[in-house]
């Protein structure tokens, strides 16, 4: 699971009021290497939450990314390279998602979280 | 407005063979109430509606869910070795003789590209490659590599299979699509995701195991953004007539035999669906009756069973799939009774949600 997608997911526990971010629990994180699209990542940076990514990122074991970017920040290949890097390159093979409000675990087994909710969750 | 009660035609997924409105468990009762609170502030009654197909205990949706995992997790594979990586139907000429094999995989993606035109997306007004997409029920991940590839959308689907998730995945990795098709396993009752997240929601043909169809739609148009697309493509019995109050005992009866062979719940007919997309603030809702497009489908998976290669393949597989193999006639059947409907069905969320 890419951080990408990290940043789409919530937890809709019912009664929990804001379940997202999922705080990462990381077991085995992986590097995999993804081109370079500048385009795409500029489409894409409006629509993340960034405060979540840079959190996130720093669970999984990088902590390059600015705590806050100021509009001409993406013009520089260097910010855009961290920002892909962060976004695309890390993977959680192994660990959880846990919901902020609750503390339930929702297990990332090879790369795919499981996001299924109990009966009583529900 | 009280949404007024529509026939929820019983499969085995619940205790008696006609359910109307009385709510049979707690549970049901329980997540009835949950839907009306968080209705609230669309400022109508959902209740009547959540009873309606509410199709039985906490233990029937675990076994459920449970059953459709498994006949996915048991058969993907088989289908993805005969069909390809698309679990839908195909969209063939209504003239078109003898089709072959082949040509089954062509209308496959046809029929992606001919709902997205009976929604609107086309050349003219296209997905843009910023566009985020919710494939619910997403299978190995067809229609969203598909929408990908094509289009540029960035897509995340959700199964409750984790083999099928795996599959999807991996399948994505391999065509270079990994950066913008994504699979978890997630329920279509409870998407893991925040409110207005994506700019279409897609759900092609998972819309028949969903047992409780207020909820699934109600998620449906829960994570659609503000000037989002809502694309359902779903199996559907015929419309009741104006005095009818249920489907006819043999109807009910044909449709049982298949709900048990595929894990589906109860059905509900397209009328229903547009009710429920009715009772929200929802534009430009239609929906079109296409099974005279999809007739060749079943005759020719049919014929892929039968074939050296697919009749072992079969056995192999395991009891779910046989079933399922074996259930497959009775499509036939329901379509050509005019009792199975392709419904394709969609709407548009307004630019600025009104409360």
């Amino acid at each position: 699971m890419r951080l990408l997608t990290h940043n789409m997911l919530s937890s809709n526990i019912k009664g929990v009021t804001n379940g997202f971010p999922l705080r990462i629990e990381a077991e085995k994180v992986v590097e995999k290497q993804v081109d370079l699209n500048i385009d795409f990542l500029k489409n894409m940076f409006p629509k993340i939450e960034w405060k979540a990514l840079v959190s996130a990122s720093r669970t999984m074991g990088y902590a390059e990314l600015p705590e806050e970017v100021e509009p001409s920040k993406l013009d520089s290949e260097e910010f855009l390279r961290k920002f892909h890097h962060a976004l695309l390159e890390l993977h959680l093979e192994e660990g959880a998602l846990v919901c902020p409000e609750t503390g339930r675990r929702f297990p990332v087994s090879k790369g795919i979280p499981n996001m299924l909710l109990h009966e009583d969750e529900v | 407005m009280a949404v007024s009660s529509f026939n929820c035609q019983a499969c085995r997924w619940s205790s008696s063979p006609s359910s109307t409105l009385a709510p049979r468990a707690r549970v049901s009762v329980a997540r009835a109430n949950t839907v009306a609170v968080s209705s609230k502030k669309r400022g109508f009654e959902l209740r009547a509606v959540a009873e309606a197909t509410a199709t039985g205990t906490a233990m029937e949706a675990v076994e459920l869910k449970k059953g459709i995992a498994e006949l996915y997790d048991e058969s993907s594979g088989l289908w993805e070795d005969l069909w390809g990586d698309h679990m839908h139907h195909g969209f063939y000429d209504p003239n078109a003789a003898d089709v072959s094999v082949l040509d089954h995989r062509a209308a496959q993606t046809r029929m992606i590209d001919e709902v997205l035109r009976f929604a609107g997306i086309s050349e003219k007004s296209p997905i843009r490659n910023d566009k985020r997409v919710v494939d619910v029920g997403c299978g190995i991940g067809g229609s969203s590599r598909y929408l990908s590839s094509k289009y540029g959308a960035n897509c995340k689907g959700i199964t409750l299979s984790p083999v099928q998730a795996q599959r999807a995945n991996a399948l994505a990795a391999a065509q270079g699509l990994a950066n913008k098709a994504s699979f978890q396993v997630a329920d279509a009752l409870a998407q893991p995701f925040p409110d207005g997240q994506f700019d279409l929601v897609w759900s092609m043909e998972s819309g028949e195991h969903m047992p409780d169809k207020a909820k699934f739609v109600d998620e449906l148009v829960r994570v659609a953004a503000p000037g989002a697309t809502i694309i359902l493509v779903t199996w559907c019995h015929r419309d009741l007539g104006a005095s009818e109050r249920s489907l006819q005992p043999d109807e009910k009866k044909l449709l049982d035999k298949i709900c048990s062979a595929f894990y589906l719940p109860a059905w509900c007919s397209t009328a229903d669906y547009l009710k429920l997309f009715e009772s929200y603030s929802l534009e430009d809702i239609k929906a079109e009756d296409w099974s005279p497009y999809v007739a060749p489908f079943w005759p020719a998976v049919i014929r892929s069973a039968l074939t050296f290669k697919g009749f072992f393949s079969l056995l192999r597989t395991g009891t779910k799939t046989i079933r399922g193999a074996l259930a497959m006639p009775l499509m036939i059947r329901g379509f050509k009774k005019d009792l199975i409907k392709y419904s394709v069905i969609t709407c548009r969320k307004p630019e600025e949600t009104t409360v």
